[in-house]
């Protein structure tokens, strides 16, 4: 794959002005074409110029077809739920429990009960810390949230584009009129959000469903439209985001898991290769969220939080909660230096005592090995490096002898209840392939009630950027597009100049100083 | 009425389509195997609907009985004698 550089350092003056001429010429023509939004063109370590283009999202539906697909791809996943509520088992859920089609990726099986009452738990916890009063959810499905955190709202809207699942849902109400008086049942797609006034919420809430949006283009759409509807001061909770970074250690994860014991290295990478690219749901880097606050001004700041909980499952491990803010100055922002864990490898306890010996000042972490991970990616490391003949067995053996140093997420939460006096927020923003994470400590008087406070977190590395979402049954939308570019440029420029490779990106990645990144795409 | 080749031929195609080339007897499991994901039960659901006459919402259902050829053909005899 060819890589962002810029050598020109290395040529004298006459050579770079013939190169950035070279440059500007495949940019300006690259430009010209409809399916373009931006374009850069670059010289590889090889001399070969290469393209790296952001699609135009409405050539790329409206021309090319993608948006058609994306229709049919959102009627496939109303069908799957729909046809959810038509098992016989779906009758007999208790009221605010209908976990019905939250299978696990790992056995194929349902969600043990106790671990999906955790997370509905504890998403319910992270809403309600919004302080919602009126609060449209999108993907309400049957109500799992929707029955825990009406009762604490004015106003709850639910929105759902499935008749079977809200058929369940409006039966769960009749029989809580206490619930039911404060709900109204909207069926509808998330992308028509038309008959809200703007500024005439304060929360609009998408739990664990922008998995089945088409493509990142489409949840711009709503997010767009929700951020609208949202009054300044408000929230836009998106919760249970699939982590593009973590993709892989998922697939490997899976496909460990699942292997039968001799099955042997080779067959299983090939397994997990397949896996992320057959991937049907859409699986989203927190940069997207951080790079949205471009496209959507009235977003004021972005919180990226690791899931809570002991449950050790697919949400907890490989999901996270984007919480946009909107329109909202924040009266205090802390702009503290971070810790680096990876230089002491703190435990708990180290942590504990450093909050004891300081009980007024705010704390930074970064780069917090992530324990629920660990073995994970022990397995990973070590299927990267095996003979292709090593059997799925040892992997898993070796895997489960590897060091454990990391800290589990959930013991930072729970030192929150030892009355140490400090309040502890968690990070996933700086977008680390290994799930690493970073924490926030600040002592709770100096908080003043403030729930969110605005910590400003490590930053992902620019070349995050280059790609934000992976790209669900879209390969042949962006193999089309590539084959117009090259054959637009053939068209277009002298053939020396044509570029030899074209790729496309979400963004083009920037160092500080405005240069392109010299980082593999 | 359509039979037990055209849904061979039908869920052949489906795994064709997901790069899976291997052997594929009638009682082969494709969903809770993993050879074909949620997303293609329903392609599956709409051959049988369109095909057959079915209708989930009236028969109810579930993975098991299209999880194989031999179920989905189960599936459409049932639903013929009823």
């Amino acid at each position: 794959m060819c890589a962002l550089t810029n050598n020109s350092s290395h040529a004298n003056s006459s050579d770079e002005v013939q190169r950035a001429q070279r440059r500007a010429a495949v940019e300006n023509a690259l430009r010209a074409h409809p399916g373009v939004r931006e374009a850069s063109a670059v010289f590889d370590e090889s001399d070969h110029l290469a393209a790296f283009v952001v699609p135009d999202d409405g050539f790329v539906d409206d021309v090319l077809g993608r948006g058609t697909a994306g229709s049919t791809l959102v009627s496939k996943w109303r069908k799957i739920f729909d046809l959810s509520q038509f098992s016989k088992d779906a009758t007999s859920t208790p009221v605010g429990f209908n976990t019905m089609g939250w299978n696990s990726s790992y056995t194929r099986g349902a969600i043990a009960d106790d671990e999906m009452h955790e997370w509905v738990e504890n998403t319910v916890g992270d809403i309600l810390r919004l302080s919602p009063k009126s609060l449209c959810e999108i993907g309400c499905g049957t109500g799992m949230l929707v029955m825990r955190v009406a009762p604490h709202c004015d106003r709850y809207v639910a929105v759902d584009q499935s008749p079977a699942v809200l058929e369940r849902l409006r039966q769960q109400l009749r029989t809580v009129p206490v619930v039911a008086e404060r709900v109204e049942v909207v069926e509808s797609q998330a992308a028509n959000l038309d008959g809200f006034d703007e500024n005439s919420l304060d929360t609009v809430v998408l739990s664990s469903v922008v998995q089945f949006f088409p493509n990142a283009a489409y949840l711009t759409k709503v997010l767009e439209k929700a951020v609208n509807i949202v009054r300044p001061g408000g929230h836009v909770y998106v919760g249970d985001v699939r982590s593009l970074p973590l993709l892989q250690a998922f697939a490997s994860s899976v496909e460990l898991f699942q292997a039968a014991d001799e099955l042997s290295a080779g067959e299983l990478r090939d397994r997990i290769r397949r896996r992320v690219e057959r991937e049907p749901e859409l699986v989203i880097s927190p940069a997207y969220f951080l790079a949205l606050r471009c496209s959507i001004p009235r977003i004021s700041r972005v919180d990226i939080r690791p899931l809570r909980g002991r449950a050790d499952n697919e949400m907890t491990r490989f999901r996270y909660e984007a919480i946009l803010h909107v329109g909202h100055e924040d009266a205090a922002e802390f702009h503290d230096d971070f810790l680096d864990w990876t230089e002491r490898k703190w435990t708990v306890d180290n942590i504990r005592s450093l909050l004891r010996q300081h009980p007024n000042q705010r704390i930074g972490i970064k780069g917090i090995r992530n324990a629920r991970l660990e073995k994970d990616l022990a397995a990973m490391a070590i299927l990267d490096s095996a003979d292709a003949g090593y059997s799925a067995v040892e992997l898993r053996h070796r895997a489960e002898q590897s060091a454990q140093q990391g800290i589990h997420p959930q013991s930072f939460f729970d030192l929150e209840t030892e009355d140490l006096g400090f309040a502890v927020f968690l990070s996933w923003a700086a977008c680390q392939h290994d799930g690493s994470y970073d924490a926030f400590f600040i002592p709770s008087e100096s908080l003043c009630g403030l729930t969110l406070p605005a910590i400003h977190w490590p930053k992902p590395d620019a070349s995050e950027f280059a790609h934000l979402a992976n790209a669900p049954g879209q390969l042949k939308f962006r193999n089309e597009l590539i084959k117009q570019l090259l054959a637009h440029c053939s068209q277009n420029l002298p053939k020396e100049l044509a570029p030899a490779e074209i790729v496309l990106v979400d963004m083009l990645p920037r160092t500080a100083d405005g240069e392109w990144r010299r980082k593999s795409c | 009425m359509k039979g037990r080749a055209e849904i061979r031929e039908f869920v052949q195609g489906l795994l064709a389509n997901s790069g899976d080339k291997g052997a594929l007897a009638d009682s082969d499991s494709l969903l809770f195997s993993g050879r074909l994901q949620s997303i293609d039960a329903v392609e599956i659901v709409v051959f049988l609907e369109e095909n057959f006459g079915i209708d989930f919402a009236q028969i109810g259902f579930d993975k098991e009985r299209i999880d194989s050829i031999d179920a989905i053909y189960a599936l459409t005899q049932s639903v013929a004698k009823s």
